[in-house]
């Protein structure tokens, strides 16, 4: 019988080198990268948030819904102003966040990625407005997430109106080149020392 | 000087000029990741709460700053320059590309906000092709999964966009085009206002992105004159996407999937008819 066995082992030895060790590792591993993705394409289950929060370390689960079921069609806005004294504040002013693009976006556009980021940054904070309210039934908590300091964080490096500068800012979306609906207010901040 | 005459390769030299583009505008923008840019490791460190990550990504601190990205982003222009002059399969090919993988890996966690899928898809095919042309282990039959891991995505992305798309009621009414390019955020005033004045046209290009991208992986199994048909419709679809939404690294990263798509579907044992 151990003979039989180690004659069978020699046979099969000479196909499991390296190449194909290697080969079945790579195999197997995007397989599970593939499978993960299509995982991952329902955003709501546990299985994904397991993936994505927990293992995906790089952003490399893509999630491929582009534009939909909800295609974005609203700008969003930030704007912020200085608190002068009690009472007295300043103009609210307006960062910039979107902007017409040149005739070589198509090619060269560089602009996209401060759009982008602030866009996402936005998108990020209004979609976890809801869960604030529901878990602690107000936003104080809000200003310790990652987006909401990365907003303030942008806004403090425009000229402060004093040394000792107190700034307020303002989400809000209106509907871009249609003038149909009104601008909305998403989110007030308090007034942060900066 | 590199060939046409390989699938692999010819996948990398389309998403390198992609790269290349998407660097030089990161390199652009640089100050994006100073201290009192958007994207300033002062803030972004904190999205990397736990001790583990901290101690991993300490050794990268002065890199994360704007002259160390710069750093970076120069090199990799200059790597993927090197991939034009040495094969994949080259073990010089092999490190040129083995660290572009490592300098998007890195910068990925900088980049968090503002990255997009095409970003994504990118560092799938890049990884991927690391992966399968690894020098004296990696076997033909390897480099062959890599490419229908590649085509796989690329059928799935699409396929996912266009079931998500069916089910949205704002793309089967015909609207979500229409009110897309009203945002100056993807938008164009000229498009916006073209869509306005025939609602038609609204509808008919809602309809006709919500069907080639649910039938898009059909090209894998069509005979190949038919399966161009898809590819062309891609093209044309990411070329417009670039024109009127600015998405211009979409149109290389899905564009550099297509010679894995057709190699599928030439490898392919049979067809629907």
């Amino acid at each position: 019988m151990l003979s039989f066995l180690l004659t069978h082992l020699k046979i099969m030895m000479p196909k499991l080198n390296p190449t194909v060790i290697y080969e079945f590792v790579v195999t197997v591993f995007l397989a599970c990268w593939f499978l993960a993705t299509i995982l991952c394409q329902f955003k709501e289950t546990k299985v994904s948030w397991f993936i994505r929060y927990k293992i995906d370390f790089f952003s490399l689960i893509p999630l491929w819904t582009f534009f939909a079921p909800h295609p974005g069609k609203r700008d969003y806005h930030l704007l912020f102003r200085d608190k002068i004294t009690d009472g007295n504040y300043s103009e609210w002013q307006e960062m910039e966040i979107t902007e017409e693009r040149t005739i070589w976006s198509w090619l060269w556009n560089p602009e996209k990625r401060d759009k982008k980021i602030l866009s996402d940054v936005v998108q990020s904070l209004v979609s976890s407005i809801p869960s604030y309210r529901e878990k602690t039934g107000s936003l104080n908590l809000l200003m310790f997430s990652t987006p909401y300091i990365i907003v303030l964080h942008a806004i403090s490096q425009y000229k402060k109106q004093s040394q000792n500068c107190f700034r307020q800012f303002m989400l809000a979306e209106s509907s871009g080149y249609q003038k149909e609906t009104a601008p909305s207010l998403i989110l007030l901040s308090v007034f942060h020392q900066i | 000087m590199i060939l046409f005459n390989d699938i692999s390769q010819t996948v990398l030299i389309i998403l390198s000029i992609g790269l290349f583009i998407s660097t030089l505008e990161y390199l652009k923008k640089v100050q994006i990741f100073s201290p009192d840019g958007l994207l300033s490791w002062n803030v972004m460190q904190l999205k990397w709460t736990k001790q583990d990550q901290k101690s991993f990504l300490k050794p990268f601190f002065k890199l994360f700053s704007a002259p160390g990205l710069a750093g970076l982003f120069i090199i990799r222009c200059l790597l993927i320059i090197g991939l034009l002059f040495y094969p994949l399969q080259s073990t010089t090919g092999w490190i040129l590309i083995s660290l572009l993988g490592a300098s998007l890996l890195l910068a990925s966690l900088v980049t968090y906000y503002g990255s997009d899928g095409s970003d994504q898809m990118s560092m799938l095919i890049i990884i991927t092709l690391i992966l399968c042309n690894l020098p004296v282990l990696a076997s033909g039959k390897l480099r062959d999964i890599g490419l229908w891991f590649i085509g796989l995505q690329a059928c799935l992305s699409y396929a996912v966009a266009g079931i998500a798309k069916l089910v949205s009621s704002e793309w089967r009414s015909g609207t979500a085009i229409k009110d897309v390019f009203s945002t100056k955020t993807y938008g164009s005033k000229k498009a916006s206002l073209l869509l306005q004045k025939y609602p038609a046209a609204n509808r008919f290009l809602c309809w006709n992105v919500i069907i080639m991208e649910s039938l898009f992986p059909l090209c894998l199994f069509l005979p190949w004159e038919f399966a161009l048909i898809f590819l062309i419709w891609g093209f044309t679809f990411h070329f417009f996407t670039a024109l009127i939404m600015g998405l211009n690294s979409f149109f290389w990263a899905f564009m550099a999937t297509y010679p894995a798509i057709y190699f599928i579907n030439h490898q392919m044992p049979w067809h629907l008819f």
